[in-house]
């Protein structure tokens, strides 16, 4: 593609824009140097001269910038979905949150996710889904000189999928005692009630 | 000439929102096991316009994202949400953040913080 209509550059005055041409030193027109090393064109002069040859090299380093640019597919930075994800789920539910003490809460969303996973983590199980509710305070905060400050205890719900062959009445007694052990140890709240439902089992085998 | 006393010139002090907020992202981010902060949608998205239209982004340091101040006379109301990894006691990161986030905000600012932390996220390994 041209830039410039093409002639000789003395025939070459003032651009469509009304502003004169600025010349190389060497009297050519850089537009003009630039189409002919597009067309591949570029005669003795401009091969040889050091003005014409800078001029050259500018398009060249140009057009390989360009190229690349234009070959790079438009991506987002890697974790925008994510922060805008997140922050919607987040404002979506302001108020889903269990309180572990006074002006500290958990998102109740997370702590399933946490206690999902370590049932994940034991051998012949997988969670399905997993419910939190936490007792409600009392309308008059420790009227019997309780502390205040103590989180108020968690009912669990879980319903988890069990490998064939699996006994399964020890894996209601390994969640629930998981259960217990991870509301104290990595939520911070004791478990008062841990409900499990196995609905389903499955066998290793299919996973193959 | 007056003693310096009672020629000094009244001086009213005020710290702004974003001052604290600067302050308290900044401990929170230090305590360990907080692996960041989380912030709202309408930050989340200013944060991002920022990034790309601002020539001279915030340094990380200094993001105050995840945080909102209120500023009133002496006193602060900060809200700092968090996310943590699976393992640390949740109940207390968020007491330990409370108190490290209030002590930072007095000390920088003589401001007594009432502090509010909420975890938002448990980072799954």
């Amino acid at each position: 593609m041209a830039l410039n209509p093409t002639g000789p550059a003395s025939a070459r005055t003032p651009d469509p824009g009304g502003a004169p041409v600025q010349m190389l030193a060497c009297g050519r027109d850089a537009a003009l140097v630039w189409d002919h090393a597009e067309a591949g064109v570029l005669d003795e002069h401009e091969r040889t001269c050091p003005h014409c040859r800078s001029t050259v090299s500018d398009r060249d380093s140009l057009g390989g910038l360009v190229g690349r640019m234009a070959a790079q597919p438009l991506r987002p930075p890697p974790n925008v979905l994510e922060q805008v994800m997140g922050a919607v789920v987040a404002d979506l539910r302001p108020h889903d949150l269990l309180v572990l003490a006074p002006g500290a809460s958990l998102s109740r969303p997370a702590a399933a996710a946490a206690l999902r996973h370590i049932v994940d983590s034991m051998d012949g199980l997988r969670a399905r889904s997993c419910r939190i509710e936490q007792e409600r305070p009392a309308p008059d905060p420790a009227p019997d000189g309780t502390d205040a400050t103590i989180a108020l205890p968690l009912r669990v719900t879980v319903t988890v999928a069990a490998r064939f062959g699996v006994d399964l009445a020890s894996v209601t007694a390994r969640v629930r005692q998981m259960m217990i052990s991870a509301g104290e140890r990595a939520l911070g709240v004791p478990v008062a009630r841990v409900d499990i439902h196995v609905v389903d089992v499955w066998d290793e085998r299919e996973d193959r | 000439m007056s003693s310096p006393g009672s020629s000094a010139p009244p001086v009213r002090y005020h710290v702004a929102d974003l001052a604290v907020a600067r302050i308290a992202a900044r401990r929170a981010r230090a305590v360990p096991s907080v692996v960041g902060l989380r912030a709202d949608l309408s930050q989340t998205l200013l944060g991002l316009a920022g990034t790309w239209l601002n020539p001279d982004p915030v340094p990380p340091d200094l993001r105050a994202e995840g945080v909102t101040v209120a500023v009133h006379g002496d006193r602060a109301d900060v809200r700092v949400t968090v996310v943590t990894e699976l393992g640390p006691n949740c109940r207390e990161l968020a007491l330990t953040v409370q108190g490290e986030v209030a002590r930072a905000v007095r000390e920088a600012t003589g401001l007594d913080a009432t502090v509010q932390v909420t975890i938002a996220d448990i980072e799954l390994p």
